[in-house]
C-alpha cells in the first residue's frame, strides 16, 4: 500500500504534465517532479485514470503513518522563533545598515554625504538643508546663561563667513557667468543649514528646560513672544542679529521672573550646562561636516578651486572660456552617467542578486527550515532514550554522516568533447547518480539551462567580453539555484517517502553533489574558454573576468555543498 | 526569470494554504502571471512566486510560498509557516469538505505564525456558482467570527484575486505603520530593504541588541 501510494501520486500528474511544461518553466517553478519520458526507467506504472479525488482518498489513510509525530516539534517552533535564519544574511545586513545609519545624526550625515558626494553631490547638499528645515518655530527663546555664551561665540563666526562668501558670490555672478548660480545656491543652502542648526540647538536646550522644570507660565510666554516679534521686526537683516537679540532679551529674564523656583536653578543650570555642551559638541561635529562638505562641493571636479577662483574673479589673468566650461560640464555629466550605468550593471551582474532572482535563496531558506525541523525531531527522539540507546542512535547518525562525506576528486571520467553531447552526458550522470535515491527528481531545468548556455556560446554571433562575462555569472547563479532546488525537492520527497533506504539515499545524494559541483566548474570553464578566444586588446579586463568567473564557480560549489549538508538530517532521520 | 528592479523597500512573506485541489497554485499563477493554468500539477512541498506591488507609494516584494495541499505533505509544509506576514487560506466553494477543514488550517496557522500575521480567507472557484456548496454568508460569518479578511475569488476569471493579495499587503503595511508589527523580530515575515535612492520613510528603532538569540 505504502509504496504504491507514492507512485500513484506521480502517475496522476503524468498525463497532464507534458502540455504545460513550457508554461511552468517560464515560471521557474519546481512542481513537475513527475515522470517524464527520460526517467521512465524503472518501476511499474499504475494506470493514469486516478482522478484527484481518488488520489486524495488513497492518501488520506496514509496521513497517520509515521508522520503524525512530526507536530511534536510545533511547540518548539515558537520557542525557537528568535533564531534568525542565516541564509537571509544578505537582506539582514541591509537591515542592519539602516539601523546603524539611524544611530546618530552625526554619523548619518557624514556617512551619507560621503557616499553621495561621489556621484551627485550638488543635489544632495540641498536635500540636507531641506531635511532639517522642517523644524518649526526657529526663534524660541534660549533661557540659560552658560549655553548662551557658547552658542553666541560659535555661530556668528561661521555665519559671518558663509554669509560673506554668499555675498561675494552674488556680486560676482552679476558678472554674467552662467555657472554662478550653483555656487551661489550652495552657499545659501549652507547658510540656511547653519541657521536651522542654531535653531535646533537652542530649541533643544529650551525643551530640556521645559521638560525638567515644567512649562513656563503662559502669560510669561506670551510676553516673551511679543518681545521677540518686536525684536524680529527691528532686525530684518539676518539671522545673526535675531539670535543675538533673542539671547539678550531672554537672558536677564531667565534669571529673574522666568524662574520662580530659585532653589532649583543651580541644579537646573548644571544639568543644562552638561546637556548644552553635549548638544553643542554634537552640533559642532555637524558644523565640521558642513564645512568639509562645502569644501568638497566647491572642489568637486575642480581641485585647488582653480575654476571657481577664476569664476569669482580672484585670478583675473586666467579668465576661463565659456565653451571650455560648458565642455567640462558636459564631460562631468557624461562621467556621472557612466558611473550610474556601471552601478546599475554591477547590480545586474551581482551573483547573489541573480541567485535570488532564480529562486535559489528562497529554496535554500525552505530547505534550511525543513532541516532544522527534522533536526529537532531527532534531538527529541534522542532525549527520550536510555543512555545506552542514545549512544546507538548517535552512532547511526554518525554513520550516515560518514556516508555523506565527499570523495576525493576523481578526475577519471573523460568528457565527451562534442558540445552537443555535453548536456546529455550531464543528464545521464545525474540520473546514474540518483538511480538508487528512489525519487523522481526533475533534472530538465538544469539540463536545459546547460544546453542553452552551450548554444549561446556557439551561436557564432559577435560577442563582447562583457556579454560573455554577464552571461557566465548569470549561468552560474542559475545552475546553482537549480541545484539547490534539487536538494530542497529531494528533501521534501524523502520526508514523505514511504520506505526509506538511508544508505542508498546518502550514496545517491553524495554522487549527485559530485556531479553538480563538477557541473558548475565545467560551466565556468566553458565561459572562460570563450573569453580566451575573444580577440581583444583588453587582456587585463579578460583576466579580471576570468578570475571572477572562477571565484563565482567556487561560490556555487559552496552553495551546493551547503545545501547537501542541510539535507543530511533528512537522510539521518530515515535511519532512526 | 524574475529579473527585476531591485529597488523595493519591503519583502513580505506570504503562505498559501488549504486542501488539495482548491486552486492555491492557480491563484498564485493568476496573481503573478495573470493567466489561468487549467491543468495544474500537484504541488510538491512548496513552490514560490514573486511579484512587486506598490502600497502607499512603497514598493513591496511579495515572496509567496505556495504549499502542497496533499495530506501527506502536511508535516513538511508545517515547517514553512514560520515567519509568514500573510497567510492566504483557501477553500473551494463547490466542495464543502474543503470548507469544513478550515478550522484545522486555521489552528495550524495560529499555532505556527505570529499574532500579527494577517490571515485572508479565499473562497475560490466563484465562477462555478451553479455548483456552489458553501454559501457566501456562512463563510463570511466564519471569517468574521475568527477575525479574518474574506473574499470569494476565481483563479479562472481572475475575479478578486488581485484584491486578496493586495488587501493582505495593505493590512500588513498598516500594521507596520501602527507599530503592531515589529520589523526587527525575526519572525515578522517582513524584511525592510531601503531602496537605493532615497531614505526609508520610517526609521526602524535601533533595538537590535535586544534580540534574545
Amino acid at each position: 500500500m505504502a509504496t504504491s501510494d507514492s507512485e500513484d501520486f506521480e502517475s496522476a500528474d503524468e498525463g497532464q504534465n507534458t502540455p504545460i511544461k513550457k508554461d511552468r518553466k517560464e515560471r521557474l517553478s519546481s512542481s513537475n517532479y513527475t515522470e517524464n519520458s527520460r526517467e521512465l526507467d524503472h518501476k511499474t506504472k499504475k494506470t493514469q485514470s486516478s482522478s484527484t479525488d481518488t488520489v486524495k482518498n488513497k492518501e488520506e489513510p496514509k496521513s497517520s503513518d509515521g508522520w503524525d509525530d512530526f507536530d511534536i516539534g510545533d511547540d518548539e517552533i515558537l520557542v525557537a522563533q528568535n533564531a534568525v535564519p542565516s541564509n537571509t544574511h544578505v537582506l539582514q545586513s541591509n537591515k542592519n545598515e539602516t539601523i546603524d545609519s539611524n544611530y546618530s545624526q552625526d554619523k548619518t550625515t557624514k556617512k551619507s554625504e560621503e557616499t553621495k558626494s561621489k556621484d551627485t553631490g550638488w543635489d544632495d547638499f540641498d536635500d540636507w538643508g531641506q531635511d532639517d528645515n522642517t523644524i518649526e518655530d526657529p526663534y524660541k527663546p534660549i533661557q540659560t546663561q552658560p549655553t548662551r555664551q557658547e552658542t553666541k561665540s560659535i555661530y556668528p563666526d561661521i555665519q559671518e563667513v558663509t554669509e560673506k562668501l554668499a555675498n561675494t558670490t552674488t556680486t560676482s555672478t552679476t558678472g554674467g557667468w552662467g555657472w554662478g548660480w550653483s555656487v551661489d545656491s550652495i552657499l545659501t543652502t549652507a547658510t540656511a543649514g547653519i541657521s536651522t542648526l542654531t535653531n535646533q540647538v537652542s530649541q533643544g536646550i529650551s525643551t530640556v528646560l521645559e521638560t525638567s522644570i515644567g512649562a513656563p507660565d503662559p502669560e510669561e510666554l506670551a510676553r516673551q513672544t511679543a518681545k521677540e516679534k518686536e525684536a524680529k521686526a527691528n532686525s530684518p537683516d539676518g539671522l545673526e542679529s535675531n539670535i543675538n537679540t533673542n539671547n539678550d532679551k531672554v537672558d536677564p529674564k531667565s534669571t529673574s521672573d522666568a524662574f520662580p523656583f530659585r532653589g532649583l536653578i543651580s541644579e537646573v543650570t548644571k544639568f543644562v550646562e552638561t546637556t548644552g555642551t553635549k548638544v553643542i559638541s554634537g552640533g559642532l561635529g555637524t558644523l565640521e561636516t558642513i564645512g568639509k562638505k562645502t569644501m568638497e562641493v566647491l572642489q568637486d571636479g575642480d581641485p585647488g578651486l582653480a575654476k571657481k577662483r577664476a569664476l569669482l574673479g580672484l585670478a583675473p589673468d586666467e579668465k576661463p572660456v565659456l565653451s571650455q566650461i560648458l565642455r567640462e560640464a558636459k564631460a562631468k555629466a557624461d562621467e556621472d552617467d557612466r558611473i550610474r550605468e556601471e552601478k546599475k550593471e554591477a547590480k545586474e551582474v551581482h551573483y547573489e542578486n541573480l541567485f535570488d532572482d532564480f529562486e535559489g535563496l528562497v529554496h535554500l531558506e525552505a530547505l534550511e527550515m525543513l532541516s532544522r525541523q527534522v533536526n529537532m525531531r531527532i534531538e527529541e527522539r534522542m532525549r527520550g532514550l536510555s543512555p545506552e540507546k542514545r549512544q546507538d542512535l548517535k552512532e547511526t547518525l554518525q554513520q550516515v554522516a560518514e556516508l555523506c562525506e565527499m570523495p576525493e576528486d576523481d578526475e577519471d571520467d573523460n568528457d565527451p568533447s562534442e558540445d552537443t553531447f555535453k548536456s546529455e552526458a550531464f543528464h545521464e550522470r545525474l540520473q546514474t547518480a540518483t538511480q538508487d535515491l528512489g525519487l523522481k527528481l526533475q533534472f530538465q531545468p538544469i539540463v536545459k539551462q546547460y544546453t542553452e548556455a552551450i548554444d549561446w556560446l556557439s551561436s557564432g554571433g559577435e560577442l563582447t567580453e562583457k556579454q560573455v562575462y554577464k552571461r557566465a555569472v548569470a549561468s552560474l547563479a542559475q545552475a546553482t539555484a537549480l541545484s539547490v532546488e534539487l536538494y530542497h525537492k529531494a528533501g521534501e520527497m524523502l520526508l514523505v517517502k514511504p520506505r526509506r533506504s538511508t544508505a542508498d539515499e546518502a550514496d545517491a545524494l553524495t554522487q549527485m553533489t559530485a556531479v553538480l559541483t563538477k557541473h558548475v566548474s565545467e560551466l565556468a570553464t566553458l565561459f572562460t574558454e570563450k573569453l580566451n578566444e575573444l580577440q581583444t586588446e583588453n587582456t587585463e579586463q579578460i583576466h579580471n573576468y576570468i578570475t571572477n568567473i572562477f571565484l563565482e564557480a567556487g561560490n556555487s560549489s559552496t552553495y551546493i555543498q551547503n545545501a547537501f549538508q542541510l539535507a543530511l538530517p533528512i537522510l539521518q532521520i530515515g535511519a532512526v | 526569470m524574475t529579473s527585476g528592479p531591485y529597488n523595493y523597500s519591503y519583502i513580505f512573506k506570504y503562505i498559501i494554504i488549504g486542501d488539495m485541489g482548491v486552486g492555491k497554485s492557480c491563484l498564485l499563477h493568476q496573481f503573478t502571471d495573470k493567466k489561468f493554468m487549467a491543468d495544474c500539477p500537484h504541488t510538491i512541498g512548496v513552490e514560490f512566486g514573486t511579484r512587486i506591488i506598490e502600497v502607499a507609494g512603497q514598493k513591496i516584494k511579495l515572496q509567496i510560498w505556495d504549499t502542497a495541499g496533499q495530506e501527506r505533505f502536511r508535516a513538511v509544509t508545517r515547517s514553512y509557516y514560520r515567519g509568514a506576514a500573510g497567510a492566504l487560506m483557501v477553500y473551494d466553494i463547490t466542495r464543502r469538505s474543503t470548507y469544513n477543514h478550515l478550522s484545522s488550517w486555521l489552528t495550524d496557522t495560529r499555532n505556527l505564525t505570529n499574532p500579527s500575521t494577517v490571515i485572508f480567507l479565499i473562497g475560490n472557484k466563484s465562477d462555478l456558482d451553479a455548483q456552489r456548496d458553501v454559501t457566501y454568508e456562512e463563510a463570511k460569518q466564519f471569517a468574521d467570527e475568527n477575525g479574518l479578511m474574506f473574499v470569494e475569488a476565481s483563479a479562472k476569471t481572475g475575479q478578486n484575486v488581485e484584491e486578496a493579495f493586495l488587501e493582505t499587503a495593505k493590512k500588513i503595511y498598516q500594521s507596520i505603520q501602527d507599530g503592531r508589527l515589529d520589523l526587527n523580530a525575526a519572525e515578522s515575515g517582513v524584511q525592510h530593504k531601503p531602496a537605493s535612492p532615497g531614505r526609508p520613510l520610517a526609521a526602524p528603532p535601533s533595538s537590535r541588541d535586544n534580540c534574545a538569540c
